[in-house]
């Protein structure tokens, strides 16, 4: 938006206003890019799905066919694994973004001139490889792994508990996985909050946690859906932390699709299973943001 | 914001998705058309004989592309052709299985010289005109690969690929917990639930089936998938966790938390070099036995290159490395033939090891491979419903 006295008239020196070179500039690579490297695999995707099998030239015309779609339609387990990894990924958002909101606000309003120090210790974890970390909790639910070794050393059990290779395990670390990430966005809104509103809001006696619940938690709104969705949407499709720590029960619809691509050469039934999530994906956060309105609870 | 920058944007917006639409219908040939894909004309046949040229292996130039398996892309596994070949320079892309060497051949075959398949897998590549026929004459070391292997890598009556490694497939078990497996069915047994492992593989799953219950691999009904996938959805109850590499099955192994699991042989000489007491089954229905080969490229540049390292990787050291780093068996019999030599014992890491190694591979049994059963070829419609069985028992957890 433009202040009044800088709104051009409706027709007048448009042609001569230089900020719109300057728009195309800096919108055209990003759009480009995004077009290259989102639009077109996605559309790829869309089209292999309506393939009959991988026969052939892959870039050659083919009879389109919902052949993949009616098998998707036709496995309930398909739909109940979706189901299951929607679930999953809800819980893993809401609490990685819950357990993310005290460490940005640690960082936004108490670490002072420490906050870039802190930000950086706990980013750390990042400059590792996502393998690695997610192998860590490996050898932290291990039958002989460190939580077992101390759980039997307290006397609190004699037999190592099945901490690995099932579905809580997977939550776990993904949930350990995301709090760095969920963090960010989170981080961000607060720092866009004004202190002074703080100090208003003690000088009308309002305690710690009125100030929170009425002007912290409200503004920072925008950074907490964002953090929420930011997780949530990709751990629907995760794959690589079921494979590792998930075990025979552990697996999540992202695994399916991998197996259809990496073990079986299937790319149009993966394709269409990809899909399919892509787009229950999407309306759930359609749904999402209807409910939870953030322009209305902003008082927007 | 200005009205008419808004609309503006929208109609950019617009205008790049329909581009984008263009260019992936159009550029892709994604094209809605009622014609059916076809399929490329057979490159499959071997060029027009290439005079062996005479220039010495280390002043011959040029570069070779191999599409491999993540590990085989150290010069320990092609020494021979190393030393030999000093001045050609090999890179390598990469697959983690099968189904991805495939992938990446139908995406763009120009961009590899050679790759490394499995039996299971051949009758795809050479349907899709992917692999080049194989002038076997050319092949130095070729007489010391036995019949049975070279007919392996026959496809349509053609050699269209070269048998390098091989192994078995079978049950590894702790004899500490369990005294003797002699049948598959150990991996369905309840007694020992939580204790047991098997590969992810659709495919292995289905033969594993068959050989219970003496099933046709390679003519599996839909009313016997059926049960198949009924009776892996149950064992998926008794499994410890579905391992993908072998490392992962070793260190179950290893630490006493499964005590049976499907197996190749390497994991049996892996876990019994570590001290673990473990067996490796011979069980009554016969193991399974899987082989590596290479086919080259139909899109190939650099054929007669690619035929001297297919040549040198059958060589003798490069053998006997596949045979000392992975336990895997080479197609060279010479190679195989030195476990029985006592006289070899040092190239095979001394007596001890030469015995281990001699016992993983069977070599002290004449009739091991008279009760072995060799991989089959699928067919697209195997492999794809196999596949989703598979998925399908893993979605129902």
């Amino acid at each position: 938006m433009t202040a009044a006295s800088e709104r051009l008239p409706t027709g007048a020196g448009r042609s001569t206003d230089p900020r719109r070179g300057t728009f195309w500039l800096l919108t055209l690579p990003s759009a480009v890019a995004l077009g290259l490297f989102l639009i077109l695999p996605i559309l790829f995707m869309v089209a292999l799905s309506f393939r009959a099998d991988l026969s052939g030239q892959l870039l050659a015309p083919f009879a389109p066919t919902v052949k993949q779609y009616a098998k998707v339609l036709d496995t309930g387990s398909y739909w109940n694994l979706l189901g299951i990894s929607t679930v999953m990924a809800f819980g893993v958002a809401l609490v990685a973004t819950a357990a993310a909101y005290p460490l940005a606000y640690f960082l936004a309003f108490r670490a002072g001139k420490r906050a870039g120090l802190y930000l950086i210790l706990l980013l750390v974890p990042f400059w590792t490889s996502y393998l690695l970390r997610v192998m860590a909790w490996r050898l932290m639910l291990d039958s002989s792994g460190v939580v077992n070794s101390i759980l039997i050393a307290l006397g609190l059990t004699r037999d190592p508990l099945d901490l690995l290779y099932n579905r809580g395990a997977v939550v776990v670390t993904l949930i350990y996985v995301w709090i760095p990430f969920a963090m960010l966005p989170i981080l961000a809104a607060m720092g866009r909050i004004d202190v002074r509103l703080h100090d208003a809001a003690a000088d009308l006696y309002a305690s710690p946690w009125q100030q929170l619940l009425r002007i912290t938690l409200p503004l920072s709104l925008p950074g907490i859906i964002a953090a929420f969705f930011m997780v949530f949407i990709p751990t629907v499709g995760e794959y690589v932390t079921p494979l590792l720590v998930g075990g025979t029960g552990g697996s999540m619809y992202g695994n399916i699709v991998q197996a259809f691509f990496v073990q079986a050469a299937n790319w149009p039934l993966g394709a269409a299973l990809s899909v399919i999530m892509l787009a229950t994906t999407l309306l759930l956060v359609v749904i999402g943001l209807r409910i939870v309105q953030p322009r209305r609870l902003l008082g927007q | 914001m200005h009205p008419r920058r808004s609309l503006t944007t929208t109609q950019a917006a617009f205008v790049l998705f329909i581009a984008a639409v263009v260019a992936a219908c159009g550029g892709s040939g994604a094209s809605l058309s009622p014609t059916a894909g076809a399929t490329e004309p057979g490159a499959t046949q071997a060029p027009p004989t290439a005079t062996p040229t005479e220039v010495p292996p280390d002043k011959v130039t040029g570069s070779l592309t191999v599409l491999e398996w993540p590990g085989y892309e150290t010069k320990d596994f092609w020494p021979d052709f190393g030393t030999k070949y000093k001045n050609v320079n090999v890179s390598f892309q990469f697959g983690s299985t099968d189904a991805e060497i495939y992938g990446h051949m139908k995406a763009s075959p120009e961009q590899y010289d050679l790759f490394h398949q499995y039996t299971g897998w051949l009758q795809f590549d050479v349907d899709e005109g992917l692999a080049m026929e194989i002038d076997t004459s050319k092949l130095k070391n070729w007489d010391k690969v036995p019949d049975a292997f070279k007919k392996i890598g026959q496809v349509n009556g053609k050699q269209y690929f070269i048998p390098w490694d091989w192994g078995f497939t079978s049950i590894l078990y702790r004899t500490d917990k369990i005294p003797n497996v002699d049948s598959w069915g150990i991996l369905f047994d309840p007694q020992y639930k939580g204790h047991l492992s098997m590969w992810d593989d659709g495919p292995g799953a289905v033969t594993v089936s068959a050989y219970v219950h003496g099933y046709d691999e390679t003519n599996i009904t839909a009313d016997q998938l059926t049960a198949i996938q009924a009776e892996w959805t149950a064992q998926a109850k008794l499994n410890k966790t579905y391992w993908t590499a072998p490392s992962d099955l070793e260190s179950l192994v290893n630490k006493g938390d499964v005590w049976a699991g499907y197996s190749w042989q390497g994991s049996y000489a892996v876990t019994k070099g570590a001290g673990t007491p473990v067996a490796y089954a011979n069980p009554k229905e016969g193991r399974n036995s899987w082989v590596g080969l290479y086919g080259i490229s139909s899109k190939t540049q650099n054929y007669d290159l690619a035929l001297r390292f297919i040549d040198e990787k059958l060589a003798l050291l490069t053998g006997q490395n596949l045979v000392n780093l992975y336990y895997y068996g080479s197609a060279n019999q010479d190679v195989m033939n030195g476990l029985n030599d006592p006289a070899q014992a040092d190239t095979f890491g001394g007596a001890e090891t030469q015995a281990l190694l001699k016992d993983t591979f069977s070599i002290g049994d004449p009739n091991i491979l008279q009760h072995t059963n060799f991989t089959p070829n699928l067919t697209a419609d195997q492999r794809d419903a196999w596949t989703a069985m598979w998925t399908e028992v893993k979605a129902a957890q």
